[in-house]
């Protein structure tokens, strides 16, 4: 697809740099998988822990590109009518009781049941034809006619059997109507494909697809990412609040504090004008970077010793 | 290029890694995108491409690393041509495999004053100092002696013999002989000798490493296929914990084998034949819509377990593999007893595996077998929610210790249920010897079947899902 921005996904180091400029700092992988994805034309399956950008990686490529993001949220119970296409039928009854009398006209002077049925065939599917197709995400991707972003969310949540209706369009880019016949993609679209792992996807899936796997940044890109999204922070602030995250993350909790969460709490922080990190803000603020009130008990506590052992990495 | 991505592959597979044929293409058609000036994406492209989940994407990147480190080896000392990046210079030599010679003839004149004192090829090569000669020529012989085609450690000594053979170690030694009858080349031999240790140290190296890059998973495979059919009363503790993580593999390819047909159902559809006949009363109008859906049968299960003496390392495999299944086989209750028989489904749900069957095989096991106890407890507990849909699976040695049957019990079960199976870890013919009474029970039984391997367990289990 997008043929006009061959310039833009030139190499892997081009798209870096203008992510960057976007406000998506990206590591080298992330990179090259946007890169290899506009070349090969595979969908890319991001894995990771909730809050490190999956998401938001294909907004920023959307937005990159400048081609209209389709957007499509997984979740158990999904099926084909909510993601593929569906048939309107209230407009099929409506438009079946509005035509009635017509058929009376139709029919008017045919002899016989036989020729009133010939008759009937001329119409043909009418009411099985593109108009009374209503489209949902999948449909609606592959009918854009410049190429678009096709974000399948969670595909995790879905059922199983809805992966492996997908694999027909992640290989291909063409899905089965039944009814209509084969539609095929009028220009690819770009796929990403979003999982928090919440269990295993099928091989088959996987094998369509790049593989990228998102891990918590490393401090020096995360205190890249703090400085592109909340300019305003001291540079010596942003290394304690990278380095307490990055402690925290050490620890057995329910749920670790992701990038979006340090994003959150760099913001608070700064908010409330706090210069040096200790304690007492810790403390209060806490609760922006834990979810959940077990893991706040356990680590409150400990905040003393967490601050020494980030003092003691940085020097 | 094709070569190196090629055995680079070879290498993921030997260690387990499933890389399909597509796959291998893609790796191809992104390296030739990215190119190879750069390591680190060359390493993400191919981690992208190659590597699907994250155990695998951690093995690909340790042996990525080994992998491309050991063929830098072969570039490290190149001083002729200053080459832009390792992965590219390794490239450039894979074409031309047996390059020694050129290579020795490219290197700069060394100052190695005994050059001329010496006559085999061997020799010369050592006294080059050239690293990078020697490093050819030693995976040139390594190819010819079979390094990547090791599979049992035992082999290593014999391909190192092999590869200094080929080098042309015979001829050294000859020649080594003869210097040293020689008074003004004592210092020569003496240099050689040690030039000669320091090859043997470097062949040493590279055949371990071959090792482990192409061969160490094979013994694995091996031992796997072969824990798959031994008998599971004769498995050491030591294969235990292997075992177990056996049986998940095991159980997860039967679930995703199945879970796919089992779910077959919930279609968001309009069901246009029963919406016309639904409505055929109202003159057309569709007042009533209705949808197409099929109902999903999953089997309900039900498994009782003796868990007593010989019998109950087999039911430990079980009920392993009943909960690996969890994600088709929602509804598995357990029951298990020696004596008295008990429910333990909620300590499966409750504690994790290892710990569950623990602690079950704390409270139940060793006592003496009464299948006939257990029976009337099972009628207490369980017998009214059997019905046409349950299948039971009862696991056991029917040995009874000459106590009472109670198989009337057993046929009703069998009358209500849709299907009961018995599973017995003894072979067919030490059935109903001694105090074992399975021809009492298996009139009742839709089939009987001797298990005692995992291979057994998986097919009777697949066949199970397969027919419910």
């Amino acid at each position: 697809m997008l043929i006009k921005h061959q310039d833009k996904i030139g190499s892997a180091e081009t798209i870096r740099k203008n992510f960057e400029s976007l406000g998506y700092i990206c590591s080298e992988s992330i990179a090259t998988a946007v890169f290899l994805a506009c070349q090969l034309q595979k969908p890319i399956l991001v894995e990771g822990p909730p809050g490190v950008g999956k998401t938001e990686l294909a907004k920023k490529t959307a937005q990159y590109l400048s081609s209209p993001l389709i957007r499509m949220q997984c979740y158990e119970g999904l099926d084909e009518a909510k993601a593929l296409y569906e048939w309107k039928y209230g407009k099929q009854l409506l438009y079946t009781q509005l035509l009635k009398d017509q058929l009376g006209d139709v029919m008017r002077g045919a002899k016989g049941l036989d020729e009133s049925v010939e008759r009937l065939h001329q119409f043909g599917d009418i009411f099985y034809s593109e108009e009374f197709l209503e489209t949902r995400p999948l449909l609606q991707a592959l009918r854009e006619e410049d190429g678009a972003i096709l974000l399948i969310d969670e595909i995790d949540k879905a059922d199983q059997e809805f992966e492996a209706f997908l694999l027909e369009l992640l290989s291909d880019y063409q899905v089965s109507i039944p009814e209509i016949g084969t539609i095929k993609a009028r220009s690819r679209p770009i796929v990403i494909l979003t999982s928090n792992n919440t269990r295993e996807l099928g091989d088959a899936l996987k094998r369509r697809c790049l593989h990228l796997y998102i891990p918590f940044p490393d401090p020096k890109l995360e205190q890249d990412i703090i400085a592109s999204q909340v300019p305003e922070m001291e540079q010596a602030l942003r290394k304690q609040v990278v380095g307490f995250v990055n402690q925290l993350r050490q620890m057995a909790l329910k749920k670790l504090p992701a990038v979006s969460e340090s994003i959150d709490w760099a913001r608070a922080l700064l908010l409330l004008n706090v210069e040096n990190l200790d304690r007492q803000w810790i403390e209060n603020t806490l609760n922006l970077l834990l979810k959940f009130q077990e893991d706040i008990e356990v680590v409150e506590p400990e905040i003393n010793q967490l601050l020494q052992k980030m003092r003691q990495s940085k020097s | 290029m094709q070569q190196i991505i090629g055995n680079f592959i070879q290498a993921l597979r030997h260690h387990g890694l499933p890389v399909s044929p597509a796959e291998t293409l893609d790796a191809l058609r992104a390296v030739q995108l990215i190119g190879l000036q750069n390591p680190q994406r060359l390493k993400a492209a191919l981690g992208m491409t190659l590597a699907k989940n994250l155990s695998h994407q951690q093995q690909f990147e340790d042996l990525f690393e080994q992998f491309f480190q050991l063929n830098q080896g072969l570039l490290d000392q190149t001083s002729t041509q200053a080459l832009p990046s390792a992965p590219e210079a390794v490239t450039s030599d894979a074409d031309q495999p047996d390059s020694p010679t050129r290579n020795s003839a490219l290197s700069q004149p060394q100052d190695t004053p005994d050059q001329e004192a010496v006559k085999s090829p061997l020799a010369k090569l050592l006294l080059d100092d050239n690293q990078t000669a020697l490093q050819m020529a030693i995976a040139s012989g390594g190819e010819s002696s079979g390094a990547s085609e090791m599979r049992l450690f035992t082999q290593k000594a014999q391909v190192s013999y092999r590869i200094l053979q080929q080098l042309g170690d015979r001829q050294l030694t000859q020649e080594l002989s003869e210097l040293a009858t020689d008074e003004h080349q004592l210092n020569l031999v003496e240099d050689l000798k040690q030039r000669r240790q320091r090859l043997l140290e470097q062949i040493q190296d590279y055949v371990e490493q071959q090792y482990l890059l192409y061969s160490q998973k094979a013994g694995q495979q091996l031992r796997e296929s072969n824990l798959q059919k031994i008998k599971l009363t004769n498995i050491d503790h030591s294969y235990l914990h292997q075992m177990t993580k056996l049986v998940q593999k095991t159980a997860k390819q039967l679930a995703s084998m199945h879970s796919r047909r089992r779910r077959l159902s919930k279609r968001g559809l309009l069901d246009v034949k029963k919406t016309i006949a639904a409505n055929a009363a109202y003159d057309g109008f569709m007042f009533h819509t209705k949808w197409k859906s099929t109902r999903v049968e999953r089997p309900k299960v039900m498994v009782l377990c003796d868990v007593s003496g010989s019998v109950s390392r087999v039911a430990r495999f079980l009920l392993l593999f009943l909960y690996s299944l969890q994600d088709v086989l929602p509804r598995v209750r357990s029951f298990v007893f020696a004596s008295n028989l008990g429910e333990v489904t909620e300590e499966f749900t409750q504690l994790d595996l290892n710990n569950a069957i623990a602690q079950i095989m704390d409270q139940w096991a060793n006592r003496p077998t009464d299948y006939g106890r257990a029976l009337v407890d099972f009628k207490q507990l369980a017998l009214k929610d059997i019905d046409n849909k349950t299948t039971v699976i009862m696991l056991g040695d029917a040995r009874n210790n000459n106590s009472e049957s109670q198989a009337g019990i057993w046929r009703e079960v069998y009358q209500r249920s849709q299907r009961v199976l018995w599973l017995n870890p003894e072979g067919r013919y030490s059935w109903n010897s001694g105090d074992s009474i399975m021809n009492e029970y298996a009139p009742f039984c839709s089939r009987v079947e001797p298990c005692n391997s995992l291979r057994d367990l998986s097919r009777i289990l697949g066949s199970l899902l397969k027919h419910s």
